[in-house]
């Protein structure tokens, strides 16, 4: 364990040593905020609501699930970089895990983000763009529960998504694909109650609105009581899925790397 | 000399083909994942017009219309001029800019002409989808006229992406890898895809005058709309386009001047 943790702080050592991307991802979540902002107020500028809900409500919503975005995507990228230079088969020897010595160094490198990145922004947002708490502090103990889960099917399914780089070399069409499909289905951009049924109840059997959808949803009381709870069971369910499934996966894709040593 | 660098170009491509039919599965992934991608910014428009009737006055096909061209000139600069990207980091930091510079032709052409992005091609697919979809919606008659026009405007608002990418791109020949910068900027293209009515004027301003983002995509919409109140501005845009690749090249060749390897 303690070689895990390690690694999670070296990590963080390693952010703080480039600032020049700091600062390019301090300013360009800046330039989203102001962008999602001046819209979400034309959009309201000739009416009060929408599917029930006010423009602070709709701008708490946005604004806090695009923060959540950030941290559902981790260390697949890492991992796709590995197993494409062929270093997997070195990591392989070496005497940990592989995939919970990459887990290690997301949980330090979300959690340095999480306080020179999105706090202070975070602060901001509150203070300049009318963003509410949560309605109950109920409501807002469930969220931290729900975004901790939703972080984690993310990350989870980030590495599953990376083993697929055994089987092809374009990975940057494989993030941005990834990327795309999880703003797509996660409610990351727009509530998912302001979709059409049909896509709603479809992205119901989706681990992706366990990711952002479920955590903000609570956060903002659109769904409370019950709901959230319900809500809550089906992230658990996708955790441990997705637990399993990377599991599963990965040593089929281990027995790979052997063929390919020959 | 122009027919020797067509010639070039031409070679350069066949090469980068090659290596493109050599991965079909990852030619398609690419392809798909842009237009992927881009379905779910429009699809976003889409979402948000089912409750709302006009964002600010602008209908969908206009929104529509505006995300098409912006699509379309990205994908120029996507598919040809993509390796933009790669200055800082695998060619100044690893030292393989030299190897341009002991060559006979120009090393901005060899560079760019150094790869061909496949995966700009789905970004090209959508954006035409898109144009021709909120095309019958506009309040005008397509002639050739305008047609020929939309052509300009669309190969202007490549050139603006590409002459921007170019300028701070260019940044890395004094600081190594100039890509955080080039990012950052490149993030403010996604202003242009609404209606500039819609911000605070400094950003408007900014995105006309300094960062002419505006022009990549706005701009040349609202040429095409009645009512718009911007289509003598919208005249600019290769005007724009010019000046900013004149600009940006004048920079690149300060750049090259002022370059020192990594190695000394």
């Amino acid at each position: 364990m303690r070689k895990y943790i390690e690694f999670a702080r070296v990590q963080m050592q390693v952010h703080a040593a480039y600032s020049a991307w700091f600062w390019a991802n301090t300013f360009s979540v800046l330039l989203r905020m102001l962008v999602i902002y001046f819209f979400w107020k034309a959009v309201y500028s000739s009416r009060t609501e929408i599917e029930g809900l006010p423009f602070d409500s709709m701008i708490t919503y946005i604004i806090i699930a695009m923060f959540l975005q950030m941290f559902v995507s981790g260390v697949g990228r890492e991992l796709a970089h590995t197993i494409k230079d062929g270093n997997v088969a070195i990591e392989l020897m070496r005497p940990y895990h592989l995939i919970t010595r990459l887990i290690a160094m997301d949980i330090g490198d979300k959690i340095i983000h999480f306080i020179r990145g999105a706090l202070p922004l975070g602060i901001l947002a509150f203070i300049f763009m009318d963003i509410t708490l949560p309605t109950t502090w109920q409501g807002g103990l469930l969220f931290l529960l729900s975004a901790l889960m939703g972080i984690w099917i993310g990350t989870f399914f980030d590495l599953l998504i990376a083993i697929l780089a055994f089987w092809t070399i374009n990975l940057w069409g494989l993030e941005v694909m990834k990327e795309a499909v999880i703003s797509f289905f996660s409610g990351a951009l727009v509530p998912l109650i302001l979709f059409p049924e049909w896509f709603q109840t479809v992205s119901l059997f989706l681990p992706f609105q366990a990711m952002v959808y479920v955590p903000v949803a609570i956060y903002t009381g659109i769904l409370t009581g019950t709901e959230a709870w319900l809500a809550l069971g089906s992230q658990v369910f996708w955790a441990v899925l997705l637990f399993v499934l990377l599991r599963v996966l990965w040593s089929i894709a281990i027995k790979k790397v052997t063929i390919f040593g020959g | 000399m122009l027919t020797r660098y067509l010639k070039l170009y031409y070679l350069f491509c066949k090469q980068n083909l090659k290596v493109m039919m050599e991965y079909r599965m990852d030619f398609l992934l690419g392809v798909l994942s842009v237009m992927l991608q881009q379905f779910a910014g429009i699809f976003f428009v889409k979402i948000v017009f089912d409750h709302i009737h006009q964002l600010n006055g602008w209908t969908f096909y206009e929104i529509l219309f505006i995300y098409g061209i912006a699509a379309t000139g990205r994908s120029i600069h996507h598919i040809f001029f993509d390796n933009l990207w790669t200055l800082g980091w695998q060619y100044i930091r690893p030292g393989k800019f030299d190897r341009l510079l002991i060559r006979p032709i120009n090393p901005l052409f060899h560079f760019i002409a150094d790869r061909l992005q496949q995966d700009g091609f789905g970004q090209l697919f959508i954006g035409i989808i898109v144009i021709s979809t909120a095309m019958p919606h506009l309040d005008i008659s397509w002639g050739v006229l305008e047609f020929f026009i939309l052509i300009v405007m669309i190969i202007a608002s490549g050139f603006i992406f590409v002459a921007i990418n170019l300028f701070f791109a260019t940044l890395s020949f004094w600081m190594v890898d100039s890509l955080p910068i080039v990012w950052t900027i490149f993030n403010l293209s996604d202003f242009a895809r609404y209606p500039l009515t819609i911000y605070h004027k400094g950003i408007r301003h900014l995105l006309t005058w300094i960062i002419p983002y505006g022009f990549t995509a706005f701009y040349p919409a609202a040429y095409f709309i009645e009512g718009s109140g911007f289509q003598k501005l919208a005249l600019l845009t290769p005007v724009v386009a010019i000046v900013s690749c004149v600009v940006a090249y004048w920079f690149w060749n300060k750049g090259l001047k002022a370059f020192t390897s990594t190695g000394s």
